[in-house]
Formats: structure tokens, C-alpha cells, sequence
């Protein structure tokens, strides 16, 4: 995926997405949690277009699960609206739950474009940065896992030519040539992991000292956009700590007063939020208007 | 200036007989291209492992190596990490992490780079063997060939002054083979480097060389190329054919040529080659070449046949097969040839019966008859269950018989491919080619009618190519019918009853093996391109010898 906000440097990535679903999780503001929703969504369109309609479905099923659960269960709250078996159905823990639902759509809203924008590679980038061998235990399981698989197929049909497919003989039959080609594969695996470890030994493996190579740069348009978010990192976290997130559901609803200073929070809550969505779209626009000059 | 110097290396495995290496002494010089030939078991690999001080073997072992006047054991490792490189056979094995540019990097991360100078390095080295169009690929998505290249790329990338090959191109087709060797030989030309290589296709290195050093029985003799066959035929090795036809045939026409080998080099290419034979020519009526001896004009009744197939693998996909249409003669061996992507595995997978033509049809036998179809897979590794090569061939009889009956029965299996004395070893501790004739024998056990063999001769030397074809014969002999696919031309000339050429999925010729060849002009043997001019329908080598031999000089 190479959007432009994808392009950035993955450490800017890692604060954004860190710092995003981290306040989504616990401002539980309505005001917070509709920008938080509206601008993951938003994104998650830009990235996957009509597929993320369909991701939302999805997570939609499991949220008003979760919500109706939450208010069958849930008794607490001074507004009793109606009785389930003697069981209290209050105003609050409705709305709680529906504040609830939007969070949890939210959250998964940002995982699903995390896991869009951060593929392998820019994981790499960051666990270079704290371990090298962690980096390096990873790729190889990446490069482990397709090649077993396939090795799993070529002996499938090897086993079938000698008339010991998966498909032949009764249950036991089966299974027992299922357990066979496993076996078949272990050995494979380790013994062809042998010449892997000469391979690594001989390109110098367990060298004290590893140093890790990406290809990232950190350059000027990462530091700059690094910047803007922990300014507003910085103007939300203030926010917060004056209570400016604040919300109580139980026993009664209560969110702080309207006030200028909130309003300012609002906006850089939103200018965090959407910040992929416009930066993507900016440079998208500057790229159409480069193109449109040639 | 010398960069391996070896004095008097002898050296024994903890648990072998006798010794891997005996007393061996060579001088590689600097910027030199060294060939090392011999049998498989020979002790090339034991004697190239000394060569790098990581993967030295465990043993008993007498006598020094220096490079470039060090003791190679008192080198610093990181040295020694960096200026002696090592490559090794199978590609898939040796390629470490996921992504191509990540392999690059992964030598000079061990050595401690800084990240600024690892990109600097990758991106020198990527360029230079023309890796950039996949860089940022997965190494998943690439060939055979490009995974090899990309081996040799990521050893080169610490810039070593040294480079050893172990049969790097064992694994490969013959047109990636000779790629690879191109970039071999790019290294060693363009940048001096030190290049020592072991090798069973030694047509296309032999020429190369600067230097031959043949091995037997874990001795060492050097001498240079265009000596090199009749050193190995003195000696009565089998590696002997595997040098170029050229040298080969020069040197038997020659015979007389201990005269002329004192003055003239023999020729190591065709090119040469052809010069060679117009030389030896002139003046003289090329001899007639008898009839050639057609495969028995009697009706042989057709095992398989296929007629007007079709193929795709997926249903908006191009056609894999098109079309095809060609039959195999019963008790024959048949080789299908062609280039990559020509559709060779697919059509044994739809003899096979693993895959269904959407068009077209495959008979099998005459009518009422029922010939049971095996197929050798390509990697012999996908059979073996078992801990030695006894209980392995018997794993594969069925459970009927009893325990003494399945022992003869899997002994007499394994006499069929001439491996007897191996029973109680480890599959995984064959060689190449044993470990394809275990699984031959386990294939045998079903008692196939029509045996199929995916590139049979792949990784093995001319000695086991040899068997094979014997075994092959004997196979025929029996009434087997064994169509083989293979990119091996000179396998394929020597041995086979019939050849097609599959091109884009389809039939394009079939014919007589000597035909097929002496009607092709690319497609060919050495021997033939060589000969051609003066005996068009000469294939193999020794019909280019006797020929030549019975021309007689002009009245």
C-alpha cells in the first residue's frame, strides 16, 4: 500500500496509530468518540474503498452485540425506562452502551487501517530499531511460513502419485496418511534448516554487535508531520488533564460545560483524527494539480 | 600472489573410514577462476568447507591453509565473515530472511554496519547483477534462478576477495545455469575476484577456468582446462564425459593427438570445436553416416495417447496446453523437452491423471487394457518417512504382506536402482542421486506400466546419469513404458527412444531421438552444432569421432 500518508516514516505511523486508538479507547466523550468513529471510517474508505463498508457490517454485528448485552445486564443508572422480568432497562446504561458500541467500531476502524498502512516491512523498521534479532526472528517466520506451505502441497500430490493421497481409504486410512505427510515435513524442515544455519554462519551470524537496515529515512516531511501531531498530542493530552474528556454515565449523565477551551480540544481532536485522511487528500490534490500542469 | 595456499591438508570425519582428504597441496592464485571436478563423494565439499573457516567440518585434520599468507584459522572472524564468500548448492535453503532487499543487507548487518553504508553497498551490488527490478520483492515470488542470483548478490554485497561455489547450479535450468554462470564469471572478469567452484555441468565452466583441479578418492591433481580430459580419462574417472564435447571429441581424434597436444590447445567451446574439426577435415571426403538405425520399423502398439488437449488452471486463465496432440510408443523411454513455461509438468500431471483437460482426450493402453500410471516427483525429498532406507522402501508396501516377504520385496526394490549397499542408511544422508533412486524404488513398488519422471537428471553427475539411463533401459526391457520431461539435451540425445519438443503447450515435433536432433539447429547437442557442417545426422558424440575417424583423405 503506498497511499501517501502510508509513505511516512513508519515511527510517525507507530505515534499516530498508537496515540489514535489510545484516546479512542478511553475518551469516552460522545463529542470525542463521533470524530474518532467519522474520521477512522473516513480513512479506512480512503484506503479500501468499497471494502470497508463491508468491514464496518461486519463490526457492526459484533457492536450491537455487545451493546444489547450491556444493557440487559447493566442496571445501574437513576432513569429506569421499562422492566425485563424484574430486571431495571435504564436510560443511562442504554446510552452508556451506545457510547460504548462507538468506541469498540472506532478502535477496530483504526486497526483495520493500521493494518493496511503497516506491512511487513515498516514492522521491521521498528522492531529493528528496539531488537535486531526480534527483526530478524520475524522475517524468517515470513519467509518460513509460504515455503512450508508449499512444500506441504508438492508432497500432498507426491504421496497421491504413490497412491497415498489425502482422498483415498476409509477414515484411519486418511488420517493415517495425513499424519505421515506431517511427518515427512518436519524432517524436511529441520533438515534443510541445517543449510540455512551455514547459510546464516557464513554471512557472519553471531557477530557480537547487529546492526538493522530498512529502507526508511527519516526525512524532513516526517519530522515535519511528526511535529504537527505531538503539538496536538500535546493540546489534547492538557485537555484531558483539566477534564475536558470527561464523562460520567452512572448514576446519572454528565459531560462538562460547553466553554471556548473545549471547543479548541475539539478541533485538535479532529485535526488529529483526520490527519491521514488529509494529508492523503492534500497530496492527492497536489499530485492531480502537478500532473494537470504537464 | 597467492590467495589459498594448501599444504598437505589431510583430513578424517569423527566416525568415517579412511580419509575425506589426503594429503592434498594446491595454490589458488589471485584473480584466479579454479574449477574443482570429481565424482560425488569425491570430497569436494569437505575440501571447499576448509576453505571458510565458519564451515569448516569437525574431524581430524593435519597440514595448514593460508590465505593470502595468513593462517586461515588465526584470521579475525569478521574477516573472515567478510572476505572469503560462500555459496551454496540448493537455492531455496540459503536465502535466510522474507524480502530481497532485506537478504542483501543481512551480511553487512552481522558485520556491524552503519545503516547510511548498508544502503550504499546494497544498492552498488543490486545494480550491478540487475537486481533492481525486484528489490523490493518478496523472495517468495522469485525463480530458481533469481534466488541463486540473488545468493551470490547478498555474499557479494560484503565485498569479499574470495568466492567459493558448491555446484551452485545443480538446481537450475540450463538457461538460469548459464545466467548465473554469466554473473560468476562478471565477478571474476570486472571485479578480480577469486573464484573457486565445484561443478558437474562442466561444459559450460570448464571454459572459464583458468585452472582445473580434479579430486579422487580425496586426492587433488591441478592442471589446465584443455588438459583436463585426458588427465580424467588416464585416470579412468567418470567425470571425464562430463567435460565439453569439444575436448572430448578433439582429443579422440587426436588420439594420435599425443603429438599435437605438446603445441596446440584442444578446444573448449563449440565455437572452437568446429574450427577444430574443419582443420582435421580438410582435404578429406567426409565419411557416410550408415543408416541411421531406426528404432524396430515393426508395429509397436501405443501406450498413451493424447489427442487435441486443453488445459488452463483457472477459468479466465491462457491455455497451459494447446492442442496438443502426441502418442508414446509401448516398452519405449520418451523425453519431452522444452523451455520453462512450455507446459512440461503439467502435461505429466495430466498423464498423471492429478489434473483434467477441459478438452480432449487421454488413452491409456489398448481397449480392455488397464496400465497403471506413477509419476517420480521432481523432489525426491516429498517421500521419505522412515529413519533408514530399508524401512522406507518397505513403508511403501502395502500391509498385505507379511514381515519377511516385505523385507525381500524392498530389498529386491532397491537392487532395481542399484542400491543395495545403502539400505541402512538415512534417506537425508544420500547424495543427489541416490536420494533420487530411493524414491524411484519406492515408485517402482506400485508396479507402474507407465512411469513418468519429472526432470530426472536434475543435481546429478554424469556417473548417475548413467545408471539412470540404465536403469531406464532396463525398466523398458520389462515393457515399461517411462516418458521423462527434462531440460537435459544431452541426456535426452544419448539415451532417449523418442523425443518431442513442447513449445507453449504444444507438440511441435516428435520423432526418433537421432532425427529430432539432427533436424534441430539450436536445439541440439554440442556435437551435432559442432559436426554439423560436414555429418548433419551425427548426434552423439561418438558418432562425430568414428566419423571423423573413417573420413579418408581425397583420391
Amino acid at each position: 500500500m503506498n497511499t501517501p500518508f502510508a509513505s511516512l516514516h513508519p515511527f510517525v505511523l507507530l505515534v499516530f496509530f498508537l496515540f489514535a486508538a489510545g484516546f479512542s479507547m478511553f475518551l469516552m466523550h460522545p463529542v470525542f468518540l463521533v470524530i474518532s468513529f467519522i474520521c477512522a471510517f473516513g480513512y479506512s474508505v480512503y484506503l479500501k474503498g468499497k471494502k470497508a463498508f463491508k468491514t464496518l457490517g461486519m463490526s457492526l454485528l459484533l457492536v450491537i452485540f455487545a451493546a444489547v448485552i450491556n444493557a440487559a445486564f447493566n442496571h445501574e443508572g437513576f432513569t429506569i425506562l421499562l422492566y425485563v422480568n424484574d430486571n431495571p432497562i435504564t436510560l443511562e446504561s442504554l446510552i452508556y452502551s451506545l457510547a460504548a458500541a462507538l468506541m469498540l467500531l472506532g478502535v477496530l476502524m483504526w486497526f483495520s487501517c493500521l493494518n493496511e498502512v503497516m506491512t511487513s516491512d515498516k514492522l521491521m523498521c521498528l522492531f529493528g530499531k528496539l531488537s535486531p534479532s526480534i527483526a530478524l526472528l520475524f522475517s524468517m517466520t515470513l519467509r518460513f511460513v509460504p515455503r512450508f506451505n508449499r512444500q506441504l502441497k508438492k508432497t500432498v500430490s507426491a504421496q497421491k502419485s504413490i497412491g497415498r493421497g489425502l482422498d483415498e481409504g476409509g477414515f484411519f486410512t486418511k488420517a493415517g496418511n495425513g499424519v505421515k505427510i506431517l511427518s515427512i515435513l518436519i524432517t524436511w524442515a529441520l533438515e534443510n534448516a541445517v543449510e540455512t544455519a551455514d547459510s546464516m554462519k557464513s554471512r557472519g551470524w553471531g557477530l557480537r554487535g547487529r546492526t538493522s537496515f530498512s529502507g526508511f529515512r527519516f526525512d524532513r516531511r516526517d519530522g515535519l508531520s511528526l511535529a504537527v501531531l505531538l503539538l496536538l498530542i500535546f493540546i489534547i493530552s492538557a485537555g484531558i488533564a483539566v477534564g475536558a474528556g470527561d464523562a460520567k454515565y452512572y448514576p446519572a449523565i454528565v459531560f462538562p460545560e460547553f466553554s471556548f477551551f473545549g471547543l479548541t480540544i475539539y478541533i485538535s481532536y479532529f485535526l488529529l483524527m483526520a490527519f491521514p485522511l488529509i494529508f492523503s487528500l492534500t497530496e492527492d490534490f497536489k499530485w492531480y494539480r502537478s500532473k494537470s500542469k504537464i | 600472489m597467492v590467495s589459498f595456499q594448501i599444504k598437505n591438508l589431510s583430513f578424517s570425519y569423527p566416525l568415517g573410514e579412511g580419509k575425506a582428504l589426503d594429503n592434498i597441496s594446491l595454490e589458488i592464485e589471485k584473480g584466479e577462476f579454479a574449477v574443482i571436478c570429481g565424482k560425488s563423494g569425491c570430497g569436494k565439499t569437505t575440501l571447499l568447507r576448509h576453505l571458510k573457516p565458519a564451515l569448516a567440518p569437525h574431524g581430524k585434520r593435519e597440514g595448514e591453509i593460508l590465505f593470502e599468507g595468513r593462517d586461515i584459522n588465526s584470521l579475525p572472524q569478521r574477516e573472515a565473515v567478510s572476505e572469503i564468500g560462500y555459496v551454496m548448492q540448493n537455492p531455496e535453503n540459503q536465502i535466510i530472511t522474507d524480502k530481497v532487499w532485506h537478504e542483501l543487507s543481512f551480511g553487512l548487518e552481522s558485520l556491524r554496519e552503519e545503516p547510511c553504508r548498508i544502503r550504499l553497498k546494497v544498492a552498488e551490488t543490486a545494480s550491478f547483477f540487475g537486481i533492481q527490478q525486484w528489490f523490493f520483492k518478496g523472495v517468495e515470488e522469485l525463480s530458481g534462478g533469481q534466488k541463486q542470483l540473488l545468493n551470490l548478490a547478498s555474499v557479494m554485497a560484503m565485498q569479499p576477495k574470495a568466492i567459493i561455489l558448491d555446484e551452485p547450479t545443480s538446481q537450475l535450468d540450463p538457461i538460469a545455469a548459464a545466467e548465473f554462470l554469466a554473473a560468476v564469471k562478471k565477478i571474476n572478469f570486472s571485479l578480480g575476484v577469486t573464484v573457486i567452484i565445484s561443478e558437474h555441468r562442466l561444459e559450460e565452466v570448464v571454459p572459464l577456468a583458468d585452472k582445473v583441479i580434479v579430486m579422487e578418492e580425496g586426492r587433488s591433481i591441478s592442471c589446465a582446462p584443455w588438459e583436463a580430459y585426458s588427465l580424467l580419462k588416464k585416470m579412468g574417472n567418470p567425470m571425464a564425459e562430463a567435460m565439453p564435447a569439444s575436448v572430448k571429441i578433439a582429443a579422440e581424434i587426436s588420439e594420435s593427438g599425443e603429438r599435437e597436444r605438446g603445441e596446440k590447445r584442444l578446444p573448449l567451446t563449440v565455437r572452437d570445436g568446429r574450427l577444430f574439426i574443419s582443420e582435421y577435415m580438410e582435404g578429406k571426403v567426409p565419411a557416410e553416416s550408415g543408416k541411421t538405425t531406426r528404432f524396430s520399423e515393426k508395429k509397436v502398439p501405443d501406450a498413451v495417447k493424447a489427442r487435441n488437449l486443453w488445459f488452463r488452471y483457472e477459468k479466465n486463465g491462457s491455455d497451459v496446453i494447446r492442442d496438443l496432440n502426441f502418442s508414446v510408443k509401448k516398452g519405449t523411454f520418451h523425453a519431452v523437452l522444452g523451455g520453462n513455461g512450455a507446459g512440461k509438468t503439467t502435461l505429466l500431471s495430466l498423464l498423471s491423471g492429478s489434473l483434467k483437460a477441459y478438452r480432449g482426450k487421454i488413452t491409456v493402453g489398448e481397449k480392455g487394457e488397464k496400465l497403471k500410471v506413477a509419476l517420480l516427483p521432481q523432489n525426491p525429498q516429498t517421500l521419505f518417512v522412515k529413519k533408514t532406507l530399508l524401512e522406507d522402501i518397505e513403508e511403501g508396501i502395502g500391509a498385505k504382506m507379511s514381515g519377511e516377504e516385505r523385507e525381500k520385496t524392498a530389498r529386491r526394490a532397491a537392487e532395481q536402482v542399484h542400491l543395495q549397499n545403502l539400505l541402512s542408511r538415512h534417506p537425508y544422508d544420500l547424495s543427489g542421486g541416490e536420494q533420487q533412486k530411493a524414491a524411484l524404488a519406492k515408485v517402482l513398488l506400485t508396479e507402474p506400466d507407465i512411469l513418468l519422471l519429472d526432470e530426472p537428471t536434475k543435481g546429478l553427475d554424469c556417473w548417475f546419469k548413467r545408471e539412470l539411463a540404465e536403469i531406464i533401459r532396463e525398466l523398458c526391457e520389462k515393457g515399461v513404458t517411462v516418458i521423462a520431461v527434462s531440460h537435459d539435451i544431452e541426456f535426452c540425445a544419448q539415451y532417449a527412444d523418442y523425443c518431442t519438443l513442447l513449445f507453449c503447450g504444444e507438440a511441435v515435433s516428435t520423432a526418433p531421438a537421432k532425427e529430432f536432433f539432427a533436424g534441430n539447429s539450436f536445439y541440439t547437442t554440442a556435437a551435432n552444432r559442432m559436426a554439423r557442417l560436414f555429418f548433419p545426422q551425427a548426434v552423439t558424440n561418438k558418432e562425430v569421432i568414428s566419423l571423423c575417424l573413417a573420413s579418408k583423405a581425397k583420391a
